[in-house]
């Protein structure tokens, strides 16, 4: 285990959004350790896809690690334009305070996917080679694939899978593997809730949609109980730095009473005021790009 | 590196990497090649290193890229010095025509670096044959690269050398390839810098016009700032004479990027070209660039107003700019009123008191109020300017309304900025004023559900306190700081425990002991771990205050913060015992240097 004056140092240096070396990062990664139990209070937390800025400003809105608690549900790389810092940030925190920080999972944390979607790029940009990247890719498969906030809200990244009823199911998964193509890991992922009853076709090709039926009947299996259902959450403000969303976190307190806080994204030091208008026509065949919304399943 | 033990070793282990098959080895064997030339001594240096390297450019950009770097960093120390700076120059020259833009230009700033160490003698021999080369070169990247190279080359040369020069530049801004006429463009402004006057006019002014009036907007864009430069060597009548039709072209521009690039050198051109042309003619073409159809020139225009304005009397900036002023408030485009945001309080010192109150004050209650987020941060953040100006009388009782109005805004941004100003407001507005007005509003800050403004609000109420006093703080703030300490959420449980921390150096013994020791002493037994942890950061910082508050303060910290801490020490969570460990340690620490200190002043 690297000393605790030398994990605060990389937590320092990394909340600058400076890399970490080479060596650094295969030291934190070969710390890390398996699934950590959460408790409430925590702040649940969904994609960042690589927009350091917007998790520093997410620390702002929502208070400093470990001074808060979090639950991060995955999607940390590909997209954004500083991957490498924000999952090397994210992982240096999970190690500094195991209990102050829960990080699961997403269908980005995977080797077929940030190859094609900028994290594997990003490494090689970064560090000349892709050691970095198949450090973190192989860490990727050993991060939990689901959390349950004491006994009471299920969070994942994706969604729920006809092959799994119960919360016994998902522990019976071996998780240590490459999100595979189909089945119920896969399903965990890549699943989305849908306005529509009962189980459906995913249009993202991997995992299926799912109706408010579903996740009732899911929580009624599991002993889950709250007033809403399933709640998504997506903390990657102005997504892809073109789609203009507000990114929002949860605060869950100590009696499991939540609320919600919006945000906007970071201003950026150096980055022009003004951009130039996208003409109209432009937008008219535009369409957002398919995002998966990470879904706390709140029985 | 240099050990001179197994001197040999490593250069031969870097003399490998430089060829290696290994990117990474190469590039880390470039960043050393002082190192290589300084164990290989400046003779081996010259007659093999400077060729080797010379010879090894079809690498990848990045080792070229560094090469290029490092070849002008002090690397004619390890060559025997500057009789022989001039070899440098053969690989920086390879380096400077290859394709890749990033790896040119730091070849060619090399060569500028390396320029300055070489003797009139080397520059006609070895200087300017390059400079020919790469300007008459078949390629485009070399004629690029060339163009940059004249500032420093010109003023080393002998008057025929120059003439040549000269020539030769027309040449470039000639050139069939645009690229390298932007290039021409970019740096005649430095090149005229180093002419005579009468060169000025025979020749940089044929080169300008050629340029400014190019069919590529990207061109003429770059050729603002070679105006600039020579308006700057000549003098008013002649800026008159030689240049009016020029500047006249260039604001009117038919591209609004040139017309961008006018209005964002806007000042730096008019303090170039004198007062009376300013008067008769700059303040049209400036109204005339604020009223642009298009955002991007209204916006860079904005930003000079108040830099443009300082070169008028008041009377015209009333007249002439007031006026585009109030348009721009008004702007469509929110870009536009944020620029505006930030430069109309910078003309208030130009204005004086009184037109700041007729015409200034309303524009910012206007902008106040505008829906755009960043236009009233930009205002707030800039109302000091004012302050000055009109007094904070003038100002508290014609903005406080606004501000009390802000510091509830959706934005958090805008309710920090607002956090921000309120101790020069405290100043001015006294106890009581403060009290009724503001007094409530700091508080509520602090149940803030954004951690920043609660964080803000925090370091708010110490600043506060040392405004008003530890009586008005013991009264007034920390009451209602305690109170929050039984808040049900521990975010805010956090929050008194963070006030405290933040407040208590500037708190009293007495205060400290009587009413803030309870509330914290009480959280070591809060169920929430971060709550627990913090209380030992708190209690850490107690303790050093206290240390500082003679014996007393000493007994105080022994008797009650030291066993809470011990207790915190063995507490069930990993992070609560390592951060008590950590307050003991320091605690400990800054009393001994305390005590040392007490004793010392005591036995004195």
């Amino acid at each position: 285990m690297a000393d605790i004056g030398e994990v605060d140092g990389w937590i320092a240096q990394l909340s600058q959004c400076k890399q970490l070396s080479e060596a650094q990062t295969r030291e934190i990664l070969m710390e890390e350790s398996n699934v950590q139990p959460v408790r409430c209070p925590v702040t649940v937390c969904g994609d960042i896809h690589g927009q350091f800025h917007d998790l520093s400003e997410l620390f702002r809105i929502g208070g400093n690690s470990p001074d808060t608690n979090y639950l991060f549900m995955g999607d940390y790389v590909d997209r954004g334009y500083y991957s490498v810092e924000t999952v090397t940030l994210l992982v240096a925190l999970k190690l500094r305070y195991r209990d102050r920080v829960t990080i699961l999972r997403g269908n980005h944390e995977s080797r077929q996917i940030t190859q094609v979607y900028g994290f594997y790029d990003e490494c090689l940009r970064k560090y000349g080679n892709a050691n970095v990247w198949r450090f973190f890719t192989d860490l990727f498969d050993f991060l939990p694939l689901t959390a349950l906030i004491d006994n009471q809200i299920f969070c994942l990244h994706g969604g729920l899978s006809p092959s799994i009823d119960t919360l016994d199911h998902v522990r019976g998964i071996d998780r240590v593997q490459e999100v595979p193509h189909e089945g119920p890991m896969c399903d965990l992922l890549w699943s989305d809730p849908d306005d529509r009853c009962g189980w459906g076709i995913s249009p993202r090709g991997a995992g299926y949609t799912f109706g408010q039926d579903i996740s009732e009947a899911f929580n009624h299996n599991n002993g889950l109980t709250l007033d809403r259902n399933v709640v998504t959450i997506f903390s990657a403000p102005n997504y892809c730095y073109r789609c203009g969303n507000q990114a929002a976190i949860m605060e869950i307190d100590e009696k499991l009473s939540y609320s919600f806080l919006q945000f906007d994204p970071a201003p950026r030091a150096g980055e022009p005021l003004v951009s130039r208008r996208v003409p109209d026509y432009f937008l008219v065949s535009y369409s957002l790009p398919t995002q998966s919304p990470r879904t706390v399943s709140d029985p | 590196m240099d050990n001179s033990g197994d001197e040999l070793y490593p250069i031969a282990i870097l003399i490998d990497e430089l060829r290696s098959e290994d990117v990474q080895l190469r590039l880390n064997a470039i960043h050393r090649v002082s190192t290589i030339a300084l164990a290989l001594g400046p003779q081996r240096a010259r007659d093999e290193l400077i060729p080797f390297l010379q010879d090894s450019l079809d690498d990848e950009d990045e080792v070229l890229l560094a090469l290029a770097e490092e070849l002008g960093r002090g690397m004619d120390e390890y060559i025997g010095g500057k009789d022989w700076a001039h070899l440098l120059l053969g690989p920086l020259e390879n380096l400077a025509t290859v394709e890749e833009t990033l790896v040119r230009d730091k070849a060619t700033e090399s060569i500028t670096k390396i320029s300055t160490l070489l003797s009139p003698a080397q520059v006609e021999e070895f200087f300017v044959p390059l400079l020919r080369r790469l300007s008459t070169a078949d390629w485009f990247t070399s004629r690029t690269s060339g163009a940059s190279l004249y500032p420093p080359a010109y003023p080393q040369s002998s008057d025929a050398t120059k003439d040549e020069l000269r020539k030769l530049f027309l040449g470039l801004a000639s050139d069939d390839t645009p690229m390298v006429r932007r290039a021409a463009a970019k740096w005649l402004g430095p090149f005229v810098k180093t002419f005579s006057k009468q060169h000025v006019i025979s020749d940089a002014l044929p080169i300008y016009r050629k340029l400014s009036s190019d069919d590529q907007d990207s061109v003429r864009l770059l050729t603002v700032e070679d105006l600039i430069a020579i308006a700057e060597k000549l003098d008013p009548a002649e800026v008159k004479e030689q240049l009016l039709s020029s500047i006249r072209a260039e604001v009117g521009d038919k591209s609004w990027r040139v017309r961008y690039m006018v209005a964002t050198h806007f000042v730096k051109l008019a303090e170039a070209v004198g007062v009376d042309i300013v008067r008769e003619e700059l303040v049209g073409a400036f109204v005339q660039l604020l009223k642009d159809n298009e955002a991007e020139v209204r916006t860079a225009a904005a930003g000079q107003i108040p830099g443009f304005a300082k070169l008028l009397p008041p009377e015209v900036i009333l007249a002439r700019i007031l006026p585009c002023v109030r348009d721009l408030s008004l702007d469509a485009s929110q870009h536009v009123r944020a620029a505006l945001g930030t430069q109309i309080s910078g003309l208030a010192p130009l204005l004086g008191r009184e037109a700041t109150t007729e015409h200034l004050l309303p524009l910012f209650l206007h902008m106040l109020k505008d829906e755009f987020p960043d236009v009233r941060l930009n205002i707030i953040s800039k109302l000091e300017l004012v302050n000055t100006v009109i007094g904070i009388d003038c100002l508290a009782q014609s903005l406080l309304p606004a501000i009390v109005e802000l510091a509830e805004d959706k934005q958090w941004r805008v309710r920090q900025a607002i956090i921000e100003y309120i101790p020069l407001l405290a100043t001015q507005l006294g106890v009581k004023f403060f009290d009724e007005q503001l007094g409530n509003l700091c508080m509520s800050w602090l149940g803030d559900n954004v951690y920043s403004i609660r964080e803000s609000a925090t370091i708010n109420l110490r600043k506060l306190t040392e405004v008003f006093g530890v009586e008005w703080a013991r009264g007034t703030i920390v009451p209602k700081v305690l109170q929050m300490g039984s808040h049900p959420n521990y975010l805010f449980r956090m929050t008194t425990i963070f006030a405290i921390t933040t407040i208590a150096p500037t708190l009293t013994l007495e205060i400290i002991r009587d009413n803030v020791l309870a509330t914290v002493i009480a959280l070591v037994k809060d169920p929430i771990p971060n709550i627990r942890f913090n209380v030992a950061k708190s209690l850490e910082v107690l303790a050093l205050t206290l240390a500082n508050k003679g014996a007393e303060g000493h007994d105080v910290a022994q008797r009650r913060i030291v066993p809470a801490v011990e207790t915190l020490r063995n507490d069930p969570d990993a992070d609560v015992r390592y951060f008590a460990g950590r307050a003991l340690e320091r605690a400990r620490a800054g009393e001994i240097s305390e005590t040392t200190i007490f004793g010392v002043l005591w036995v004195l």
